[in-house]
């Protein structure tokens, strides 16, 4: 089975003005294929730095990250990412942005042609082939960079906090466009977020990392049937299960922009 | 402020009509004194003089090929310091080796002004066309050499490391990162080396007298007291300036169509 | 709290697990920041210098366009040793500082007036813009004729280079300090001298400054210009008289002082804009 994801006693440090800041202490994880995991915690956890570390874009760390039984020693076709900024090239149409991601694909330029197609096809960005990157709004770059981001069918699809930067309603849509997305795909996805609804609305599972130094504290698992209803009670269950792990964790770790009544109101089931 | 497609103030009606009385109430002056006999002819000519002298170059056709003769010499020195720029700030941008041995010298050799050069080149190059051309070429080669350098330098790391994920190799990364990124520095480059190219040429023809063109026009007035060439030299010079000035601008915004960061 | 994206640079980034900061280590960090460029820098001159020395021992080229080093290192020593140098240099200094100091007055003046004024802009920035096509060097023979070659044509030379650009910046600054500040500044009730000195003028001081540094590198340019053509004295003097003597070695000497004093000030100027640039509010 392909898409697996082994971490191993993963810590990582980095210097400051003299002195290491252990970002990462000893994280372990297992991955499943086809597994939509969501990370969620507070700023300083590590969970970008997680997200980077599968993707092998940094290197310097201890422990072991295994794909598919293989070490992790740099990027790979295999592992897609979406980054939180877009990340297209200005000087590129839509289309040539994600033909981009075949630039070393070992296929005929007919089958680029096709399957570039078709990931737009999959976004929803049909009529805006042409289109370059400074006329489209935060949710259409976003979605072009998904389809870059999954062009190669990588087994893996790695997001760092992909809508963070749209507007709320954008963000409702583009979730409910990621699930689509991978019920479709079927291919293992992980998903760094600090949004716990976002995180419950998508994930079969949510780990919970804490900051200081960066380490797993809770595991979630998400029960609720797909296609998700946000207003699901086992899915309001869990959200305020995390969210109650994420106060303990002290001050100005839970962001979800609700009221807090939701937690008064309902006691943890 | 109101502005228009390229960003320029809109002119109103009022500012236009006061732009214009400035210079023509001082060429009302200029006409009235140089007929009051006050004034020595040969240094404050009537302004039916200049437009004579004027109307007399331009049918000789001595005008056209003194503008002409510059221009050649400008353009055929941009082409050159341009090409030659964009190579050596490429090889300076994406070459760390070449980078840490000559760009320090480089930065260095840049602080000599310009004109200070004129005198090296003459006495390598004498004072021919060559030489005309020669520095008209280092002087576009080395706003171009710093733009280029520094579009290279500026090229986004997030990028890059979108194009590490899709693991490009050098080659692509140079043909589809790197460059296209450098693309605008480098215009902006061109066309500082197109108005620095030009000033080149004036100073050529200046300073390194012998031959014709519109600057050994402005001499050979200033030499036989001709205020009316001097001045139809110069307007010419700042005519052609401003006409490349604006050819430049208008190339910039078509070539890069993808809109600016 | 710190995230990845604000710690240090890419060394910290992906570098080893554990960082060693030992005497040892700290000490090869120095060696590698602080010294290794300066080798690098070195490699150029090393591999020219030898090919320079046997070219002009060998007579490669005649002796006016390939002097040995010897002769240009012994008359930079007497250039310095007689004063001479001295002596020229100070001369284009003074004119340079004189006429930078009468164009920023007039660059200043002008491009307040132009920039506070609506009515002064529409009067004469269409004029002062046209002037201003025609490149400061182009004016040479015509003020020559009206102002002979003394001293004045080079100081006005330099103020009028000079002032071009300064003037432009200031304008620019001056108008292109953002309307919600000046807004602001109304809802304080602020006169109008208080929005000048509160609000606009500092606003627009990177915008002058940056004028500033045009004016003094065209002064520059300015200064060697008059100098090539009518001086007796001066950088831009040794220039000529170099090269009407075939002394390639004056000639490079008298580059290498421009080049030294242009590197000198523009850095300068450089670090003092950097301590402008902290507060400049049009988001540049």
């Amino acid at each position: 089975m392909s898409g697996h994801l082994n971490v191993q006693h993963i810590s990582k440090r980095f210097t400051v003005d003299g002195g290491p800041i252990e970002v990462l202490s000893d994280v372990s994880l297992s991955i499943r294929p086809g597994e939509f995991v969501s990370i969620v915690g507070p700023s300083g956890c590590g969970k970008s730095t997680l997200l980077r570390l599968l993707a092998g874009l940094d290197h310097g760390f201890d422990g072991t990250i295994l794909h598919d039984g293989k070490p992790i020693l740099g990027t790979s076709l295999d592992r897609g990412i979406v980054f939180q900024e877009p990340r297209l090239f200005p000087w590129a149409n839509v289309r040539q942005n994600i033909g981009l991601g075949l630039q070393n694909a070992p296929l005929s330029a007919a089958q680029k042609a096709e399957t570039i197609a078709a990931h737009i096809g999959l976004v929803g960005l049909q009529g805006f082939e042409r289109a370059y990157p400074h006329q489209l709004s935060g949710g259409m770059a976003q979605r072009a960079a998904i389809a870059r981001g999954l062009v190669n069918r990588p087994q893996i699809l790695l997001l760092d906090e992909p809508f963070g930067a749209l507007d709320a309603m954008t963000r409702g849509k583009m979730q409910v466009e990621l699930q689509r997305i991978w019920a479709q795909e079927k291919i293992t996805m992980v998903l760094v977020t600090h949004d716990v609804d976002e995180a419950v609305f998508l994930g079969d599972r949510v780990i919970v990392l804490a900051p200081r130094p960066g380490r797993i504290s809770h595991i979630f698992e998400v029960a609720a049937q797909r296609p998700r209803l946000r207003t699901d009670e086992g899915l309001v269950r869990v959200r305020n299960e995390i969210l109650l792990a994420l106060e303990g964790q002290g001050p100005a770790s839970a962001s979800t922009g609700r009221p807090d009544r939701d937690l008064l109101a309902r006691p943890a089931a | 402020m109101a502005l228009d497609a390229t960003g320029s103030e809109v002119a109103r009606p009022v500012a236009i009509c006061r732009g214009l009385a400035l210079p023509l109430g001082l060429l009302l002056l200029w006409e009235v004194s140089s007929h009051s006999g006050l004034f020595n002819p040969q240094f404050l000519p009537p302004l039916e003089q200049v437009a004579t002298t004027a109307w007399r170059e331009w049918a000789s056709g001595e005008m056209l090929s003194d503008l002409l003769i510059s221009l050649r010499r400008d353009l055929s020195g941009f082409a050159i310091g341009t090409g030659f720029g964009v190579a050596v700030g490429l090889l300076l941008g994406l070459s760390p080796v070449f980078d840490r041995i000559f760009t320090p010298w480089f930065n260095g050799l840049k602080q000599i002004a310009l004109l200070a050069w004129i005198p090296l080149i003459s006495i390598w190059f004498g004072f021919d066309e060559a030489a005309k051309i020669v520095f008209v070429a280092l002087a576009a080669a080395i706003p171009v050499i710093l733009n280029t350098l520094e579009g290279i330098r500026l090229t986004s790391r997030k990028i890059l490391e979108v194009g590490d994920v899709f693991k490009f190799n050098r080659r692509q990364l140079i043909a589809l990162v790197y460059l296209p990124s450098a693309l605008p520095s480098i215009l902006t480059g061109l066309h500082l080396a197109l108005i620095y190219s030009w000033l080149a040429t004036i100073g050529a023809e200046y300073f390194m007298a012998a031959g014709q063109g519109i600057g050994g026009l402005v001499i050979a007035g200033r030499e036989r007291f001709e205020m009316d060439l001097v001045l139809l030299g110069i307007v010419v010079l700042g005519l052609v300036g401003f006409v490349l000035d604006r050819l430049a601008n208008w190339l910039e915004y078509r070539l890069i169509p993808w809109g600016r960061s | 709290m710190t995230s990845q994206w604000t710690i240090g640079s890419a060394i910290a980034r992906n570098g080893p697990a554990v960082v060693r900061t030992g005497r040892l280590a700290q000490t090869v960090r120095w060696f590698r920041r602080g010294v290794v460029p300066w080798l690098w820098g070195l490699v150029f001159p090393a591999v020219l210098f030898p090919i320079w020395l046997a070219g002009s021992h060998w007579g490669w080229l005649p002796e006016q366009i390939l002097p040995k080093p010897a002769d240009v290192w012994g008359t930079l020593l007497e250039m310095l040793r007689s004063g001479e140098l001295k002596a020229h240099t100070g001369i284009s200094l003074l004119r340079v500082v004189s006429g930078f100091v009468m164009g920023t007055a007039a660059g200043l003046s002008l491009g307040a007036a132009m920039g506070l004024s609506r009515t002064t802009d529409d009067y004469v920035r269409p004029l002062f813009t046209a002037i201003a096509q025609v490149p400061a060097l182009a004016w040479i023979p015509l003020a020559m004729l009206l102002l002979g070659i003394g001293e004045t044509l080079k100081i006005v030379m330099i103020a009028v280079a000079a002032c071009i650009p300064i003037a432009m910046n200031t304008r620019a600054g001056i108008r292109h300090v953002p309307r919600e500040f000046v807004e602001v500044g109304d809802t304080f009730k602020f006169s109008a001298w208080q929005k000048l000195r509160l609000v606009v003028l500092p606003g627009a001081i990177p915008s002058i400054f940056t004028g500033l540094r045009y004016g003094l590198t065209h002064a520059w340019i300015a200064l060697v210009s008059v100098e090539l053509v009518a001086s007796s004295e001066g950088l831009g003097y040794l220039l000529v008289w170099g090269r009407q003597m075939f002394w390639l070695d004056t000639v490079l000497v008298a580059m290498i002082v421009i080049g030294l004093i242009g590197f000198i000030t523009d850095t300068l100027l450089a670090v003092i804009e950097q301590h402008l640039q902290r507060w400049r509010i049009d988001g540049a």
